[in-house]
This record gives C-alpha cells, structure tokens and sequence, in this order.
C-alpha cells in the first residue's frame, strides 16, 4: 500500500509517522426545475500524512499519490516548528466488523439513476404541477487505508448512496421549499417513499397559519431537533471541554436532560450512513453513550485532545466528529403526542442555524418550515416566526418522546442519526 | 499547460467544452487556547471538465491529471445521457490572457517559524488581555493558486490567485456565560496584509469581555440601523442571492417577482455587484467561463434594472452577460455567484442618521447569515440600543430577520460613509460551495420596523 510505503519514508527522519489514503469514485445525477440538468462522474484521491519529530507534530496532505517526496518533505518541515504531540500513536488492535459494502451499488450506472430520480420527480410533480422539482441521486465507492509506524495497518471499502427529493413552490411572493432525503450505505431505498414524505411536507403547508408571540410547547421533528442536537455536539467536544468552553465540562454523571432521554454514539450500524470499523488516526470506533437517562456520560477525543486531556481517545477522528447518533425511542405514539398540544408548535427546517453562540445553547432561528398545532392537529404553515430558547435549558424540559423514529441522514443533514420527534414543554415564539 | 488542455479538448463531440485545472499550495498556522493546534501545508491538484449537449451537463471531475482525453470523452458520455433538450449559450468573445500574481511580500518565501511566530504573538496578545478571556483561536492561512482554463471555443486563460488571511478570535466566560469577539485581515497582495495586527487582537479580546456584561436585546420591532459591515452582509445575503439569475431563469414565479422596471426600494437605493473592482475579494478579470467581469447595477434608483448571468442564463434570459460565473474550487462546476456586493453610498452623516430614533438598534458586524429567497435572518456581532437619538449600551444576541422585498422598502436613510469587509478566512456558500470570497460593502443604512429576534 502506498500508505506504508509514505510512511517507511517519513520514519527516515522521523520517530513516528501515520499516512490515510482514501480514493474515491462518484456518479452523480441532479435534477434542477423539472428536468434533468446534469450528471457527474468523480474521481478524488487525498493522501494525509502526521509525522512525529523529536516530539512534535508535523502535517500535510496531497492529493497526488506519486509526490510520495513532497508530501513526506511538506510533514517534516511543519514539525520543526509543531505542537508537542501529547499521544502516541495506536497499536495495532482488532477492529468490530462493521456493515458498510453493498456490492448492489456497483452495478448501479447512470441510466437507471436517472430513472430513479425522474420517478420521484414525476411524483412530486403530479400531486402539484405548480411545484418546481428536484431529486438527485449519487453512489460513491471509497477506500480508507491507514498504516503507521507501529505497525497498525487497515483498510475499507465503502459504498454510500443518497437519494433526495425535493420542491420550491412559489405564490406571489411567498416561497416554500421543502423536501427529504436518505443517505446509507446500501442500495435498498424506497424512491416513493421518499417521494412521499416531501408531497406530505408541502400537503401539510398548503395553508397558512397565523401564529401569536408567546410562549408554548414546541414539538421537534427528527431533523427539527438539530436545534438542540448542534448545541449538545459542540459541548461534549472533548477540545472544546479541554480548552473550557463547553458549558457541560464539569458535568460528566450529573443530570444534565431529562430522563427520558438517551443518545448514544453508534459506529456500528450496519449500513449507517456514518458507520465505519476505524478512525483518520487509527482508532477503533466504539459505542459512545453520550446521555444515559438523561446523564451526560461521555465526551468525546481524539489522540492529541485526549492525550492532553488526560482521556481516553473515543474513536470520533482527528476532527471529533459524531458517527450515527441513536436517540432511544420514547413511550409516546406520534400522532398522541400530538393530540395533546392544544396551542403549538412543530418545527421542521431552521434558517439561521448555528449563528450566534451555539455552545453556548442559545438559540434564536428563523422557523424555515414549521407548522401550527391547534386542538392537537396540524392546521398550516408558520411564516416570519423566530424560534428562541436555550438547548440546554429544552433538553430538561422534554415533555414526550416519540415511539417512531426516523433516520436523518445524507449530505444535506446536519448530523446523522436515528432520531424521534421530540416536545419540549415551553419555548419562546416570536411571530411577526 | 495550453497545449495539454487544447489537445484533450479536441476529444469531445458535443456542442461546447470546457476544461479548468488548478494547483494549489496552502500553508497554515492554528493556534487554539495556549497551545499550537494545527500547523502544515498541502497540494492539491485537480480538474474539471465540462460538456454541454442539447441543454444537458455532464462533468468529470479529477484528481489524476494524467488522461485529460478520457476525462473529456467521460464528460462528453455524460451529457449525451442528460441532453435532450435546447442548449442555450451566450457567445463571449474569445480570449488569451496570463494573469499573474503580483505581490508586495510575497508569503512563499517566507518561513514557516516566521509565520507561526506571528500567530503566536498575536494569540499572546488575546490570551493575556484580561482575567476573564477563557480561550482564543488564531487561524493563519495562506494559499497560492494557479489556474489554466481553455474552452472549445478558443479561450485560453493562465491566472495565479494569491490569498492570505487571519481570523482571531477571543473567547471571554463569566459563570455560564460565553462570548466571543474577533477580527479578521489580509488580503491578495501578500503577506503584509496581516501583518501589525495587534491592535485588532487587543479589540476582538475587549469585545468579548466588555460583551460578557451585556443584556440581550429583548426580542421586537425596532428602527434599526446597521453598520457597514453588516450592511454588507444583508446586501449580499437577503438581496444579492435573489439577483442570481439561475434562481430565476427556469423559475417563471421568480421572474414575475424579479421582473426588471420593479420597484424595490427608495429613490436613493443602488444596488451593484462589481467583479471588476480594483483590490476587491471578489475581483477577477475574467469569469470561471472567459467571460469579462464588470460593474453589474442591480438595483438603480430604486428600480430593479439587471441580474447576474453564467453564459448560460444569459442566453436563456435573453440577458446581456455579467461575468458571474464563479466556482469555489475544482471539484465543483461553476455557477452564478456574486463578486463584490454592495449598497452604493448616499447622503446622510450617521449623526443625522440617528438623531430622531427614540428607540431602536444599532447593529454592527456580523458573524453568519443565511437566506431562502424572501425570508432571511442574520446574527449581528453585537449592537447597541439607540436611545433618545443616541448610541446607549451594548447588547448581544442580536439577530435580525424578515422579508426582503419589505426591508429593502423599509430603509429610509443611506448613509455617506460606504466602506468594504476586511479579508478573512470565511465567504459565500450556495449549495455546496463554500466559501468563496466575496467583497461585501456598503455605508450605514437605516431600516425601519425590523424585526430584532430574542427571547422576550
Ligand atoms: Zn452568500
């Protein structure tokens, strides 16, 4: 492998030395405004190397396979002047086996991409013709190898593949787009579902509703709850628990949510869109229990942070990123949930997501797509409604948690997960 | 380069082709907290093909340069699978050109321990500035592209994009309370453009102290009054993404809503995006198609009077071309994006500006933004209340939001104080391009009934 020859090269003048390479090839077909409008065919390769000199931490990357010299000489000079490394690198060990190949995405060419893509379309479209459509549809195959100077050696061939549907209706000048999608690593996807769920998304915001200022309960669909989910991610960042930022630091086993929930950090679902056996430095992954009924349990570390930390590495890569976040079914069915909000709101797609002061839990977003609750029905959409609270704050005041679940997921989501819908007892609603 | 790109283009059989190969070297310095973070460099190489048969795109993109003519002949199959339709086209004369970078310092030659001292000195300076600074970011980039792009119809550009840029950040607490203050700089001229910048650390680190006593602003509808920067942002953000036209030109509701002779705004409102702007973020001398950048009034006197176009809304439009297609990196086709945005300067002194406001808001800077056609919201760095005609105390949390058609009717007052956003690590995203440098400007503007978002 490549890898081991970069890293045979660096340890010429180096300690320690890692090397990923991953080499990946993508087809991609993308409606745009009712017709198909193009198709892609990819091919990437990156190479990224870390080298450990005289205790410090070199890096660079390439993306050309053959500057095996360039890349090794780029690490080398970055780690005269680089940070300690506060971590060794990991030794060889026995890695889960994980579901991430389907060999019936192989097969899958463009044509019948295209068919697909077009049937969901043709969906959308004939439930309104006013609506302008979208879908896109894209496969990739990737390989992950990783070696390092201890002998740690691996390597993994994925398979990916999303399908979105999509639509912007336009009425004088009010605009709405919704639409879904799913990314995994299979090929078994239901087009018409998916179909299906964007017309509901427009069916259910053919009317609009007005709305008062006030507080009041607030339901939380599956991809609605990344409100509250970013503030959580960004706080059990081991770096940013490290470095002080993270305003659960010193909450580790307290109550930090109410009992009802538990979310868990889960590399290993097969097929999962974010399932993997092995991080960018060599780690295993493992389940992360992140809150445990309602306890924070866990954070989450790279080598250097953790070593630093005086934690154990989590398996989350060298950026700390979440894998597939599983939140634990609830008790109650969807549609009582619902029944029991008098005057509400349900709240789908944000604008604004992520500005301000995230880890800190605030939160003040405008409602992109967001329904009305009246005598616990759903009766139109909420235009100009600003959504405001603390996420930390909600998640003690969970009031109900789905039976259902459904997955978040594809290039588009904000994080991936298995996720229910989610009522917070109270939040502030501003409506114009 | 010329040679490789003319030979590899002669494979295709459709009706128009394009090839962009780009190098990129990129160095950077992270520091977060006391310690180094991050620092390295990579090269990344790569290319785009592009073919275009009966309306129907096909792209090949690559990393492995080593077959252009197979990359070609990819594209080519691609588009005969999605063409079936009419190909529109607006014809641009061809053009040879280099453009070569033209730097005061230049940042190759300087080493790697220079830079990460600089960085260094400048967390330093936040770290130490007060008691209660929690932590500190300082990011250092510096990045020197070379691009060669020929098309089937005989344009052949070589141009070299050279960027440096700063961010830094201080993060002050207080018990639970968290707030940030920053600065960005640099520049494409060299490495100077970051260079004293200690004075902007010691502010970002003042600001994220002085904020951690500050209120939020309570939630309601106020005058409001934004700053340069942040008239900047909501231009380019609630206004400017409406002006590219491939929101528009296959979209007959948006074009009845776009339609050009509308009115937008007040007589004194001029809208304008300038890909030609001497020193701009967002200048080049040619679009991502060969097409000539240059100055683009959207809005003039208040009247709606032009778009943004690839060639190929152009042509679909029947609209004269503008040089706005942009693409943030070689992996990504180009497509209608803007240059540098801004709200053109009027007549008012800020002190005029604010003298009858009884109650409102006055909001500077921004730390992101986001739209979705009519509804956008975007987050101030901070404000202050205006009180009795005067600037009174800061307040954070200051998020405005609305529909643009009713803001842009809103602003009543324009200042005469135009003036751009420095350089920085950040820029425009629009579907999965991101970021890609854009100049932002305009002068203080005033805005009536505004929506400040908060908790009530
Ligand atoms: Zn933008």
């Amino acid at each position: 492998m490549i890898v081991q020859e970069i890293v045979a090269k660096a340890l010429e003048k180096a300690q320690a030395a890692q090397a990923v390479m991953v080499s990946q090839e993508t087809s991609a077909v993308d409606f745009e405004n009712d017709r198909l409008k193009s198709a892609e065919s990819s091919q990437r390769t990156k190479i990224d190397l870390k080298v450990i000199v005289d205790g410090k931490v070199g890096i660079s990357s390439t993306t050309d396979p053959r500057d095996v010299e360039g890349v090794v000489q780029r690490a080398l000079e970055a780690a005269q002047f680089g940070s300690p490394a506060h971590f060794e690198l990991p030794e060889p060990q026995a890695l889960n086996p994980v579901e991430i190949f389907d060999p019936a995405i192989l097969p899958l060419e463009k044509p019948e991409m295209i068919r697909m893509g077009q049937q969901m379309m043709d969906m959308v479209k004939s439930y309104n013709p006013e609506i302008l459509a979208g879908a896109a549809v894209n496969k990739n195959l990737y390989k992950v190898e990783y070696a390092n100077s201890r002998g740690a050696s691996y390597s993994a061939e994925h398979t990916d593949f999303n399908v979105g549907a999509a639509g912007q209706l336009v009425r004088g000048t009010d605009i709405l787009f919704a639409g879904h999608g799913i990314g995994q690593k299979k090929r078994a996807v239901d087009t018409e579902a998916i179909a299906a769920q964007a017309i509901e998304y427009f069916h259910l915001a053919e009317e609009i509703a007005p709305i008062e200022s006030g507080e009041m309960p607030v339901i939380f669909t599956p991809s609605g709850l990344a409100a509250l989910l970013l503030s959580l991610a960004l706080a059990v960042n081991g770096k940013n628990v490290y470095l002080g930022a993270s305003p659960l630091r010193d909450k580790l086993g307290q109550q930090i949510a109410s009992p009802s929930l538990t979310i868990v950090d889960d590399p290993f679902v097969p097929y999962g869109p974010r399932t993997s056996a092995f991080d960018d430095e060599g780690v295993p992954r493992q389940v992360t229990p992140l809150v445990e009924k309602g306890v924070l349990r866990n954070f989450i570390y790279d080598l250097d942070t953790a070593g630093r930390a005086g934690a154990k590495p989590t398996g989350h890569g060298s950026e700390r990123r979440l894998t597939n976040l599983v939140i634990e079914p609830g008790q109650t069915p969807y549609a009582e949930m619902l029944r029991g909000v008098e005057k509400g709101l349900l709240v789908h797609e944000f604008l604004g997501l992520g500005q301000g002061n995230p880890i800190n839990g605030e939160f003040s977003v405008n409602v992109f797509l967001g329904y009305k609750i009246e005598h616990g029905k759903l009766v139109g959409r909420v235009k100009d409604v600003m959504l405001a609270g603390n996420a930390f704050d909600a998640i003690k005041d969970i009031t109900a948690i789905s039976q259902e679940r459904e997955w978040v997921s594809g290039p588009w989501a904000w994080f991936n997960g298995l996720i229910p819908h989610v009522q917070v007892g109270k939040l502030s609603v501003t409506a114009k | 380069m010329r040679d490789r790109l003319t030979a590899a283009l002669k494979a295709h059989d459709v009706e128009y082709a394009d090839i962009r190969v780009e190098d990129n070297l990129n160095t950077w310095v992270n520091f977060q907290g006391p310690d180094l973070d991050s620092i390295g460099s990579s090269r990344t190489v790569g290319g785009i093909v592009r073919a275009l048969y009966k309306g129907g795109w096909g792209y090949a993109t690559f990393n492995d340069l080593d077959d252009l003519p197979k990359r070609v002949r990819e594209a080519c199959i691609t588009a005969r699978l999605v063409g079936t339709g009419t190909t529109y086209w607006a014809p641009t004369d061809p053009v040879v050109d280099t453009i070569k970078a033209s730097l005061v310092k230049d940042f190759r030659q300087v080493p790697l321990a220079e830079k990460k001292a600089l960085a260094e000195e400048y967390n330093r300076i936040i770290l130490g500035h007060h008691k209660s600074i929690q932590t500190s970011a300082v990011r250092y980039a510096d990045y020197f592209k070379t691009l060669w792009y020929a098309n089937s119809q005989g344009t052949y550009i070589e141009e070299e994009k050279p960027d440096t840029n700063l961010l830094v950040v201080a993060i002050a607490r207080d018990g639970d309370i968290v707030q940030n203050g920053y600065e960005t700089g640099g520049g494409a001229d060299g490495y100077q453009s970051v260079e004293n910048f200690q004075e902007k650390a010691r502010s970002a680190a003042q600001k994220a102290v002085e904020l951690l006593a500050a209120p939020p602003v309570s939630g309601g509808k106020y005058t409001v009054i934004t700053n340069q920067d942040l008239t900047g942002v909501f231009t380019h953000e609630a206004f400017g993404h409406l002006s590219e036209s491939d929101f528009v030109y296959e979209n007959p509701q948006m074009q009845e809503i776009m339609t050009l002779g509308k009115r937008f705004g007040s007589d004194e409102l001029n809208i304008i995006d300038d890909g030609s702007l001497p020193g701009g973020l967002g200048t080049h001398r040619y679009d991502y198609e060969g097409v000539p950048t240059r100055k683009n009034y959207l809005i003039k006197d208040g009247i709606l009077v032009g778009r943004l176009h690839s060639r190929e809304t152009a042509a679909k439009m029947g609209e004269p071309l503008s040089g706005n297609a942009r693409s943030v990196h070689f992996q990504h086709p180009p497509i209608v994006r803007m240059t540098n945005t801004y709200i053109d300067q009027g007549k008012t002194p800020f002190a005029e500006m604010i003298k009858d406001i009884d109650l409102g808001v006055y909001a500077v800077r921004s730390i992101g933004g986001q739209t979705a056609m009519e509804m956008f919201t975007f987050s101030a760095a901070y404000g202050y209340m205006i009180r009795n005609g005067q600037v009174a105390e800061l307040v954070r949390d200051v998020v405005l939001t609305g529909n643009v058609f009713e803001t842009l009717q809103n602003i009543d007052c324009i200042g005469d104080d135009l003036a751009w956003e420095p350089n920085g690590p950040g820029g425009c995203g629009k579907g999965d391009q991101h970021p890609l440098r854009v100049g932002l400007g305009g002068p203080h503007i005033r805005i009536q009934n505004c929506v400040v978002g908060g908790q009530q």
